[in-house]
């Protein structure tokens, strides 16, 4: 089975967010082949669930003094800075038969590939059985704070996560792998209802790791890509064809940018959000 | 396999409609809940707006994920079921009839006639489920 392949490529988070929606939105009306993309975020970015709310998630004052970007995503879950990560995204039909029926089968079908790849640089994880509960409520804004269902842990750390939208037969899955974490710029972006700050940090210190905590910085990002294609390749017996935007999407791509994702309202307020409504 | 009531009819997005008149009452079905899991959020459109067949009327989120909500029939939103704003269990517990989600004015109950009984329904998610 062929895929299409979009390499890896530094974009800002609201070209991000609109291309991922263009080729899940194309792929439902035209039907097209599955779909594995790798990006990251330029400037830095905060992303929001589709249902938070912006004000109770994000300092948005400490955000535009330190240039982060707010966007709200497609997907739901919670918030991520996505500033030393790499983000995957998958778009294919729910009934492709590399996926099972059940929606948490995406994710740990998706998660075994990751988890292969990161084996492959050295990183030894397991998934998530049954979402680890931290019992740290003034936490669970932030996305690593919590691990779902089949996300990947290091020693019960969590070091990918990813989130899900489905509708009219495709699904959407992103997630992000990280290379580096900052518990405390973490908490001071995502976390404006604070408690004890200092608790905090050392909570999401011990709940979250990164690539580099553990190999360093050995392994460029180019070259981190390269071991996520093949082991996407290897475990689902899949060719991925490198491939760029077709000229629908790119069309959808820059008016989801202009209407939705670099509008205060769909990203801070969070409204007049149903794309064709 | 559960059991659809015989007085819906049903779409291919695990939408239901039960008619009356030109009204259409909407909702989820059962096998859509338990489906999706613990339901966190759901977003509704407004009264007076409208809505298209095969295009999303809403948006649900569970710890799985985001769904959209594909309407099985064109109209204006009569209603909004605000019981579920208020309690959005009721979704999960009684999907059927409780936790009904928007009252819809049909423009053309033609579009009827392409929705799918409780049996067809039945074949269809037997189906699904079995990742056909």
């Amino acid at each position: 089975m062929i895929w299409r392949f979009i390499p890896y490529k530094r974009l800002n988070a609201f070209e991000n967010m609109a291309t991922d929606e263009a080729l899940f939105r194309e792929n439902q009306l035209r039907g097209a082949k599955p779909i594995l993309r790798f990006y990251s975020w330029s400037p830095p970015s905060i992303s929001l669930g589709y249902f938070q709310e912006t004000s109770k998630e994000v300092d948005i004052e400490e955000c535009r003094r330190c240039h982060i970007d707010i966007v709200r995503r497609p997907t739901g879950g919670k918030a991520v800075l996505h500033e030393h990560d790499l983000t995957y995204a998958v778009i294919a039909k729910d009934n492709n038969p590399l996926f099972p029926p059940d929606i948490l089968g995406t994710y740990r079908v998706i998660s075994g590939c990751i988890a292969d790849a990161l084996s492959e640089l050295g990183i030894k994880t397991e998934m998530s059985v049954d979402g680890r509960t931290s019992g740290q409520d003034s936490l669970k804004a932030a996305c690593f704070s919590s691990p779902s269902q089949y996300e990947l842990l290091v020693n019960k750390r969590k070091i990918c996560g990813s989130a899900q939208v489905r509708s009219r037969g495709v699904f959407l899955q992103h997630g992000s792998i990280l290379l580096d974490f900052d518990p405390v710029k973490n908490c001071a972006l995502l976390l404006p209802q604070h408690g004890n700050r200092g608790r905090q940090i050392e909570n999401l210190r011990k709940s979250v790791t990164s690539i580099y905590e553990h190999i360093g910085t050995e392994f460029s990002v180019d070259k981190i890509c390269h071991v996520l294609q093949r082991s996407f390749e290897k475990k689902l017996g899949i060719e991925l064809v490198e491939g760029g935007l077709t000229m629908e999407e790119e069309i959808l791509m820059i008016q989801l940018m202009k209407d939705k994702y670099t509008s205060d309202k769909w990203n801070i307020e969070g409204k007049g959000t149903l794309y064709g409504s | 396999m559960k059991v659809f009531p015989d007085d819906l009819l049903y779409n291919r997005e695990h939408t239901w409609v039960r008619v009356e008149g030109e009204l259409a009452t909407i909702g989820i079905t059962d096998y859509a809940q338990e489906n999706l899991g613990e339901i966190l959020a759901v977003e509704l459109p407004e009264v007076d707006s409208y809505v298209e067949r095969d295009e999303p009327f809403g948006t649900i989120e569970s710890a799985k994920g985001v769904f959209e909500l594909i309407s099985p029939v064109s109209g204006e939103v009569i209603s909004v079921n605000e019981d579920i704003l208020d309690d959005i269990g009721i979704i999960n517990s009684d999907p059927h009839d409780t936790g009904w989600m928007i009252v819809i004015g049909m423009k053309d109950l033609e579009e009827l006639d392409d929705l799918l009984d409780s049996r067809e329904y039945h074949d269809f998610v037997l189906k699904e489920a079995e990742g056909g």
